[in-house]
C-alpha cells in the first residue's frame, strides 16, 4: 500500500501539459503496482485519441525509471472504465475554476 | 534500455507524421500574411469590389488556398489522429499533396497577376491534383477507421465538398478556355463558391468544433442530437444552393437554402451552449472563446439576412448583399474561427515537437505558457473591430470606411499571427 502511495507520488510530477494538473489529481492513474521486475500502471487520457498521448506516457516512463530502481515500465493506456470529471480530486477542480 | 523495434518504428512515424501540419500551418501563415501584406500594398482598393477580374480573383485565391485552406488542412492532418484514433492512410501521400497543392496554387497566383491563362490551367491542375489526393487519403482513412459519429461524417462531407469545388474550378476552367458552355459558366461559379465556402469550411469548422471545444473546456456528458441536426441541416442547405445555382431557380431556393442554414446555425450555437454548459474548466483559452463568440454573431447576421431578404429574395444576388456576406462569413467567421484555433493548434505542436519528450521534467514549459492569453485576446477583438468598421463601410458604401477598416485589419491581421509565429522561438 506504502509503495503504491510511494508510486503516485512519483507520478505527481507528471503533468497534463495543456491543462497545467498532474495526471494522478485529474484521475487519470487507475492502477499502479511494483512487481520483482517491473512497474505496471493502467490508466487513462480525458478523452479518447487525445493528441497528447504519447507525451503523457513518455513521461510516465521516465518519472518511474527516475525514481526507482526498475527501467521495465509498462504502461496500459484505457478507454475502460471512461475518465469521467467526478475522477478528480478537489485541488485538481480548484486549478480548473471547477467551483 | 533498448527500445523495441516496434516503438522506435511507431517514434519514427509520429515524427515524420508531426511535420506535415507544420508544413501546412507554416504556409497557411506565410500565406495570410501575404494576402494581408498585398492587401496593403494595393491600399486595400479591391475590398469594395466584387471578385470578379484577374485582381479579384488573385486576393480571393490567395486568402481561400493560401491562407485558410492550407491551414485548415493542416489542422486535418493534425487532428485526424484526436478524431479517429489512427494516424492518416499514407504520410507520403500527405507529402505529394502539399507539393502539388502548394505549388499549384502558387502558380494560380502568380497566373492571375500575369493574367494568363495557360498558367493559370497548368497550375490549377497541379492544385486540383493535390486536391484529390487529400481527398483519396482522408476517405481511405476514414473508411478504414469506420468510425461514424458527427465528427467524422462532417469531416467526410468536407473532404468531399473540398473536391466537389476543385471539380467544378476546373471545369469552369476548362469552359473558360474552350467557351462552349457559356449558359452553364456563372452557374458553375455560383456552385464552385457555395460548395468551398458552405460545404468545405462549414463542415469542417462544425464537425471539428464537436472535438475542440470540448476538449478544451473538458466538457463531459452532453448531448450529441443537436450534432445530426447540424449535420442534417447545413448538408440541405449545401445541396439546395448548389441546386439553385446549377438549375439557374436561384432566388427562392436560395432563400431556402439561407433558411437551412440559419436553421442549422441556431441547432449549432445552441450545442456550443450545451457544451459550455458541461463544461469543468472555466478558461478554455481566449482563441477558443472567441470561436463560440463569432459562431453566434454568424447566427445573428444570417437571421438578420433571412428577414430582410424575405420581402424580395432576389436580394440575395444584389451585388453588395453578397460581398457583405462574403466579408461576414469568410473574413468573419471562417477566418476568426481558424485564428482561434491556430493559438491553440500552433503552440501545441510546436511544444510537442520540443517539450514533448521532456515533459515532466524540471523546468519544462506547461503549453499554456507558450503565447501569452492576454495578447490573443486583444488581437482577436481588434481584429474584430476592424472587421465590424470594413462591413459598416460596405453596408453604407463609403469607401473610406472601407479602406480604414480594410487598412487596419490587415495591420492588425499581421501583428497577430507574428505572435503566433514567434512560439517558434521559444
Amino acid at each position: 500500500m506504502e509503495q503504491t502511495s510511494q508510486l503516485l507520488e512519483y507520478l505527481k510530477e507528471v503533468y497534463d501539459p495543456e491543462l497545467g494538473v498532474n495526471i494522478v489529481d485529474l484521475g487519470l492513474v487507475y492502477e499502479v503496482k511494483e512487481e520483482p521486475e517491473r512497474i505496471q500502471v493502467r490508466m487513462t487520457l480525458t478523452t479518447p485519441g487525445c493528441p497528447l498521448h504519447d507525451t503523457i506516457v513518455g513521461a510516465v516512463k521516465w518519472v518511474l525509471q527516475k525514481n526507482t530502481d526498475k527501467t521495465d515500465i509498462d504502461v496500459q493506456v484505457v478507454w475502460e472504465p471512461q475518465w469521467s470529471p467526478q475522477l478528480m480530486s478537489r485541488e485538481a477542480k480548484e486549478m480548473l475554476g471547477y467551483f | 534500455m533498448a527500445q523495441p523495434k516496434s516503438e522506435l518504428k511507431k517514434g519514427k512515424g509520429a515524427k515524420a507524421m508531426s511535420r506535415l501540419p507544420f508544413l501546412f500551418i507554416i504556409t497557411g501563415i506565410v500565406g495570410f500574411v501575404m494576402y494581408h501584406a498585398f492587401s496593403l500594398l494595393s491600399l486595400t482598393g479591391w475590398l469594395g469590389d466584387e471578385l470578379r477580374g484577374p485582381e479579384g480573383w488573385f486576393h480571393a485565391h490567395l486568402f481561400v488556398l493560401g491562407w485558410a485552406t492550407m491551414l485548415a488542412m493542416g489542422a486535418v492532418y493534425q487532428l485526424i489522429h484526436v478524431i479517429l484514433q489512427t494516424n492518416i492512410y499514407s504520410t507520403v501521400l500527405g507529402y505529394c499533396h502539399y507539393f502539388l497543392f502548394t505549388v499549384g496554387a502558387t502558380g494560380m497566383l502568380i497566373g492571375f497577376i500575369r493574367t494568363d491563362v495557360i498558367w493559370i490551367a497548368g497550375s490549377a491542375t497541379l492544385a486540383l491534383s493535390g486536391i484529390l489526393l487529400f481527398g483519396l487519403n482522408m476517405g481511405i482513412t476514414l473508411y478504414r477507421a469506420s468510425i461514424w459519429n458527427p465528427v467524422t461524417i462532417s469531416a467526410a462531407c468536407a473532404c468531399l465538398y473540398l473536391v466537389l469545388t476543385g471539380l467544378s474550378g476546373m471545369l469552369m476552367g476548362l469552359n473558360f478556355a474552350f467557351g462552349d458552355w457559356n449558359g452553364l459558366h456563372q452557374r458553375l461559379f455560383g456552385a464552385h463558391i457555395w460548395m468551398g465556402t458552405l460545404g468545405w469550411f462549414g463542415m469542417l469548422i462544425t464537425g471539428f468544433s464537436y472535438k475542440m471545444l470540448p476538449m478544451f473546456y473538458l466538457s463531459h456528458d452532453f448531448s450529441i442530437r443537436l450534432q445530426k441536426m447540424v449535420l442534417v441541416l447545413w448538408n440541405a442547405a449545401v445541396i439546395t444552393g448548389v441546386i439553385a445555382f446549377l438549375t439557374g431557380i436561384q432566388g427562392g431556393l436560395l432563400w431556402f437554402a439561407l433558411l437551412l442554414l440559419t436553421g442549422a446555425l441556431i441547432c449549432y450555437v445552441y450545442h456550443l451552449e450545451q457544451i459550455q454548459e458541461k463544461r469543468h474548466k472555466s478558461n478554455p483559452g481566449p482563441g477558443i472563446r472567441w470561436t463560440v463568440y463569432v459562431s453566434r454573431a454568424l447566427l445573428v447576421y444570417s437571421m438578420a439576412l433571412l428577414i430582410y431578404s424575405a420581402q424580395d429574395v432576389e436580394l440575395l444576388l444584389d451585388s453588395r448583399v453578397v460581398l457583405l456576406t462574403g466579408w461576414v462569413y469568410l473574413g468573419g467567421w471562417v477566418s476568426l474561427t481558424i485564428l482561434g484555433y491556430a493559438s491553440k493548434i500552433v503552440p501545441f505542436l510546436w511544444w510537442t515537437h520540443k517539450y514533448g519528450k521532456l515533459a515532466g521534467r524540471p523546468g519544462t514549459p506547461l503549453m499554456a505558457g507558450m503565447l501569452s492569453e492576454k495578447r490573443i485576446n486583444h488581437g482577436i477583438l481588434a481584429m474584430v473591430a476592424a472587421s465590424l468598421l470594413l462591413v459598416s463601410g460596405i453596408l453604407i458604401n463609403l469607401a473610406e470606411v472601407m479602406m480604414v477598416g480594410g487598412t487596419l485589419l490587415s495591420m492588425i491581421s499581421i501583428v497577430y499571427i507574428s505572435n503566433i509565429a514567434l512560439v517558434f522561438r521559444r
